[in-house]
């Protein structure tokens, strides 16, 4: 039986010009080997509106892992600016990062991020277009949102019998892409906590 | 006493469903409802136990938190050696916690709550088997086993020492199962559920000792825990919500004939919860008066659905004290301290209270000797030095091993002693950082960390280790603590972000078909800082005094006793309290208005004679656990022309039948094809599965005292020490009328134990440890297992052991030779027996273990030990002997 415990998220160059690259320093905590590797994604949130406009900065695969306790730095490029829509470039978005175990999502760790001008000109008369050299990226890295997901350790997302009699609070948050069905009350990461601001 | 309500200790005002205390008394833990999910909480002990702790800020009161469970927390519970916690809750699972992993204090990540974990607590093990919400969960003692039981109306014994295996499930209870508690000598487990019953099962072979369901008939299915508890001497069970005149009780179950003639009353609600306090105390003995000689007594605290807690004393008529309102809800779970004079309380209000007696008012605890010496009195054999490798009886009935348990003991002490700090208990993370400091590391993670493209072209970081699990060594790294650098200020800022809030729940959209979902949970961290704030103030502390609470019981106790009937009245305070056994405490035994003449039947004069079953009003035995069947026996049920009619009733899952029977029914049995019955006019009647008379009634020269049922055989054995069996169905005597007398002459012991196995060979036992069969082609009585025999303890055929072969060693011969064979590796290993001998030795015991298998016709235990004595014969090369076997076993 295997648990992997994301017990903290750094952010690091934070806040930063627009262009740099993401940097989250991931320590996380694994009971026993894991025969098979972590993927670890970033997922910038372009529009507030609609997923169309979400880009997956980067993924990595993190292994091997032994039982222990383990930090790594995951950095990806800044979003593709083309693909943002320009209204919403400044402002509040969210970044996500989301870990998977044999296909299966076990951890979305969800941060606010605010891009504004620093020039208070600029802030005050923000040009039409957006000028991403102007931007500063601020991650409030004081409030991550964690959402876990009980996943099946032991093999892949296979579907489970046992889906009855699920406390109906965690299946209150999932997606109905995650409904008890899939989501197999085995994993040794059952809570869902959340943080709000 | 000394009241007082820590409003820290809390769950956010979720209700606080189980407490219990550590048994260094150090720490507590509380289980209950969390924000989303069950909630586990380990506090500091010292701030409740000391005001200046409690103000000192740098003493932590949170030393952990645990939100794995997926629901409400319904049960924690310490493991006897403070290793391990286990919890139970509404999401089917236990769960085993042990400290680990020590790198600092460390938050929840994410978690809404900024509080440090100061000690870090992991599950260690999930143990999932049952289908319903787990409600209780109890460590035996000595933690050989953790049993649990579920609203699936069933008690998994789960062996502690090898999670997750299942020793046994329990099967009998027809409706939710809400109490499990221990007998301290480890010889039973009660339960008590929803189907009005409490049940205790032997550990000896799982099966059913005794239903009680008298006292609970009125009871209605209003409780979410029925607690139970057993005495510290083992010598009464008390029972949550009973009823007695339609009065809620806590009904007191003596262990001598599992007689219920007593009960604490007083109660306006339900029981939900009694807990003996784990010491037994004597009398304070006070300067200057004439020192009498005082009985121990035992203490039990008793909570309800009324909010109320009274402790009562075993040597007091009425309660010592009892305190009212002392929460909004049903109280939910009571722990002692170890030392006894302490005691947690929780509720469904979610606030625990702590109760502080002194040595004044409770008396002074008896030290383990003492204890101990109590034990040996009733039970003959110690507690205190009954170690791991009885693992199926924690009951020493040999000499010897006591001695060499002593020995061991002794040699072990020290280890144990060290053992006790929680610190050198915790498994420790290993520092791999090289002496340089994790800050250093951190600076140059980037850099440092390697990072690979697999064939496909994907990136591939391997993560920096920076701490081993569970290995030895000590860890001093420092907590990575998150710097707050809150940038955001204005509010309206916020506003947006709530179309991005369901951008955080979902999983990614690789999935497809992902539509936002609202989300329903926001409150804001000011909000729940008030939440927190809301929690009541303390009451304070010396609120109350004993004196002023005893008045409030007699009021309460006076207007209970204008309910009652004036008769009643007066049996009903006799029943106020246990009273201990003859055996410990010689003050008069009381005799009740109820008691049912129980020894007008007299055994007659006999050379040999074995002790009767006294005659009950009503009793029921489970018969066969695969179709659960029960027997149940009400005597004198109706009374016809003169004549008094006693009634047998059999059923298996909703199909029942019963016949009337002319005298009062002593004993009765059944297997899954016949039910036997003997009654006090010494008559055995014999019915086939479906209540159909076999044979007319047996006559037999004297009472009854024993009778067993297995196949479609009878065995009874009789108050004169005669056995015989009988093939009912071909009406044949296999044993006819064989005496004792060979195997209990020149010794004091007595029959222990009897049975009968599926072939039909009767088997007793011996409290001197030796079990005999008779053999009815010989006509002997055959010695099958002694406990005694010093082959078994000098025996090491460990190697020859496989994994499966513990299924084939389930029978007869396992049952009567318990488990505790594997007792004889350790002593060979620490006398350090010459190899030969020991071979020798081994080969001897293999070779007994063969013949009493064939001899008890036991096929599968024969294959066994037959697979065993090979194995055993080719890693020895002993090769005259293996031709024999082969001739065996061809």
């Amino acid at each position: 039986m295997a648990e992997v415990q994301v017990l903290n998220v750094a952010v690091l160059d934070n806040p930063s010009p627009f262009g740099n690259p993401f940097q989250f320093e991931v320590t996380f905590e694994c009971m026993e080997d894991l025969p098979e590797d972590l993927e670890w994604k970033i997922i910038y949130v372009g529009s507030a509106e609609s997923e169309e406009y979400d880009q997956t900065l980067d993924s990595v695969l993190v292994g091997p892992i032994p039982a222990g306790r383990h930090m790594f730095v995951f950095q990806a490029d800044a979003p593709n600016t083309g693909l943002i829509p320009e209204s919403d470039a400044v402002g509040v978005t969210v970044v996500l990062i989301t870990c998977t175990y044999r296909g299966q999502e076990f951890i979305r760790i969800g941060y606010y991020v605010n891009n504004e001008y620093t020039d208070t000109e600029l802030r005050e008369n923000p040009p039409l277009k957006p000028d991403y050299g102007q931007l500063q990226r601020n991650i409030l890295a004081s409030n991550p949102r964690v959402t876990r997901f009980h996943i099946n350790w032991e093999g892949c997302a296979e579907k489970m019998e046992d889906s009855e009699n699920v406390d109906p609070a965690p299946n209150a948050m999932l997606s109905p892409s995650c409904t008890p069905g899939k989501a197999p009350p085995l994993g040794l990461v059952p809570d869902n906590s959340m943080n709000c601001l | 006493m000394k009241l007082l309500k820590p409003s820290w200790v809390n769950h956010n005002g979720k209700p606080i469903f189980s407490v219990d205390i550590h048994p260094d008394g150090t720490k507590f833990a509380t289980g209950g409802q969390g924000e989303d999910s069950g909630k586990v909480v380990i506090w500091n002990m010292a701030p409740v136990l000391r005001e200046e702790d409690e103000r000192n800020e740098n003493i932590p009161k949170l030393l952990c938190q645990m939100d794995n469970h997926l629901a409400c927390v319904n049960c924690v519970r310490w493991s006897n050696n403070g290793l391990y916690l286990a919890s139970g809750g509404d999401d089917k699972l236990v769960m085993v916690w042990k400290r680990a992993a020590f790198i600092g204090p460390s938050t929840v990540f994410g978690s809404s709550s900024k509080l440090a974990n100061v000690e870090q607590w992991r599950c260690v093990m999930i143990l999932r088997n049952h289908t319903g919400d787990v409600m209780d969960v109890a460590w035996s003692p000595h933690d050989v086993w953790l049993a649990s039981c579920s609203v699936d109306n069933t008690i998994v014994i789960w062996n502690a020492r090898k999670f997750p295996e299942i020793v046994m499930t329990l099967k009998g209870h027809t409706g939710l199962v809400k109490g499990l508690t221990w007998d301290p000598v480890g010889k039973y487990i009660a339960s008590q559920a929803d189907d009005r019953s409490l049940k205790v099962w032997r550990t000896m072979d799982w099966q059913l000792e005794t239903n009680i369901t008298k006292p609970f008939s009125e009871c209605g299915g209003t409780t979410h825990v029925l607690r139970l508890s057993w005495s510290p001497d083992g010598q009464y069970l008390v029972s949550a919500h009973a009823m007695n005149n339609s009065g809620p009780t806590a009904q007191i179950i003596e262990r001598d004939g599992w007689k219920t003639n007593m009960d604490f009353v007083g109660h306006r609600k339900a029981v939900t919860v009694v807990k003996f306090n784990p010491k037994i105390f004597k009398k304070k003995q006070k300067n200057g008066s004439t020192p009498k000689p005082s009985c121990p007594y035992c203490c039990c605290a008793v909570g309800s659905k009324d909010r109320s807690l009274s402790v009562w004393l075993t040597s007091l008529k009425r309660p010592l004290v009892v305190i009212h309102d002392l929460f909004d809800k049903s109280i939910m779970d009571i722990t002692w301290t170890l030392n006894g004079l302490g005691l947690l309380v929780c509720s469904m209000d979610g606030t625990v209270a702590f109760l502080d007696f002194s040595q004044d008012e409770l008396g002074d605890p008896l030290n383990e000797e003492e204890k101990n010496a109590i034990h040996q009195n009733i039970y003959g054999k110690s507690l205190a030095i009954t170690m791991e490798s009885q693992l199926s009886s924690t009951i020493i009935e040999n000499p010897e091993m006591l001695k060499y348990q002593q020995e061991r003991q002794g040699n072990q002490n020290p280890n144990e002693a060290q053992g006790i700090g929680p610190e050198n208990q915790t498994p420790k993370l290993t520092n791999v950082l090289n002496g340089e400091s994790l800050e250093d590391i951190r600076k140059n993670l980037l850099k440092k960390q390697v990072e690979t493209r697999t064939a496909d072209g994907r990136r591939r970081i391997t993560p920096l280790c920076i701490a081993q699990l569970d290995t030895a060594g000590t860890a001093a790294v420092n907590s990575i603590g998150m710097k707050s650098n809150l940038l955001l200020t204005s509010a309206s800022k916020i506003e947006p972000m709530k179309a991005l809030d369901s951008r955080f729940t979902e999983r990614s959209k690789a999935m497809p078909g992902v539509t936002s979902v609202p989300l329903t949970i926001g409150i804001t961290p000011l909000d729940r800082v008030k939440d927190s704030s809301s929690v009541k103030e303390p009451k304070g502390k010396d609120e109350t005094s004993s004196d002023s609470e005893d008045k409030i019981m007699v009021k309460s106790i006076a207007k209970r006793k204008g309910e009652m009937e004036g008769a009643e009245v007066v049996e009903k305070r006799k029943k106020g309290r246990p009273r201990k056994d003859a055996k410990t405490m010689p003050f008069p035994q009381v005799t009740f208005l109820l008691s049912k003449d129980p020894s007008r039947l007299t055994t007659p004069i006999a050379v040999l004679k074995l002790p009767t079953p006294s005659i009950q009003k009503s009793f029921s035995t489970q018969v066969s656990t695969d179709g659960v069947t029960y027997l149940e026996v009400e005597n004198e049920v109706s009374v016809v022309s003169g004549s008094r009619l006693s009634q047998l009733k059999w059923s298996r899952e909703g199909r029942e039948w019963d016949v009337l029977l002319p005298s009062r029914i002593i004993i009765a049995a059944g297997s899954s094809n016949v039910v036997a019955v003997a009654c006090e006019d010494r008559t055995l009647s014999v019915f086939t599965a479906c209540g159909r008379r076999l044979i007319p009634s047996i006559i037999l020269p004297v009472p009854m005292s024993a009778l067993h049922c297995s196949g479609h055989f009878v065995m009874a054995l009789t108050a004169s020490a005669m056995l015989s069996v009988w093939d009912v169905q071909k009406q044949t005597a296999l044993v006819k009328n064989e005496s004792l007398n060979p195997i209990l002459s020149g010794t004091d012991a007595t029959v222990s134990q009897s049975f009968l196995t599926q072939q039909g060979v009767a088997v007793v036992s011996l409290s001197n440890g030796k079990t005999y069969c008779f053999n009815s082609s010989l006509e002997t009585w055959n010695l099958i297992a002694d406990k005694q025999d010093s082959l078994v303890q000098c025996t090491d055929f460990r190697n020859c052991v496989s994994a499966q072969d513990a299924l084939g060693s389930m029978g007869p011969l396992a049952l009567t030779q318990g488990r505790n064979l594997s007792a004889g590796r350790l002593a060979s290993r620490l006398s350090s027996t010459p190899h030969h001998l020991q071979q020798g030795m081994t080969l001897a015991f293999l070779e007994k273990q063969l013949s009493s298998a064939l001899i008890l016709l036991s096929a599968s235990e024969y294959r066994h030990w037959l697979l065993i004595y090979a194995r055993f014969l080719v890693n020895e090369g002993e090769a005259v002997r293996e031709g024999q076997c082969h001739c065996s076993q061809g």
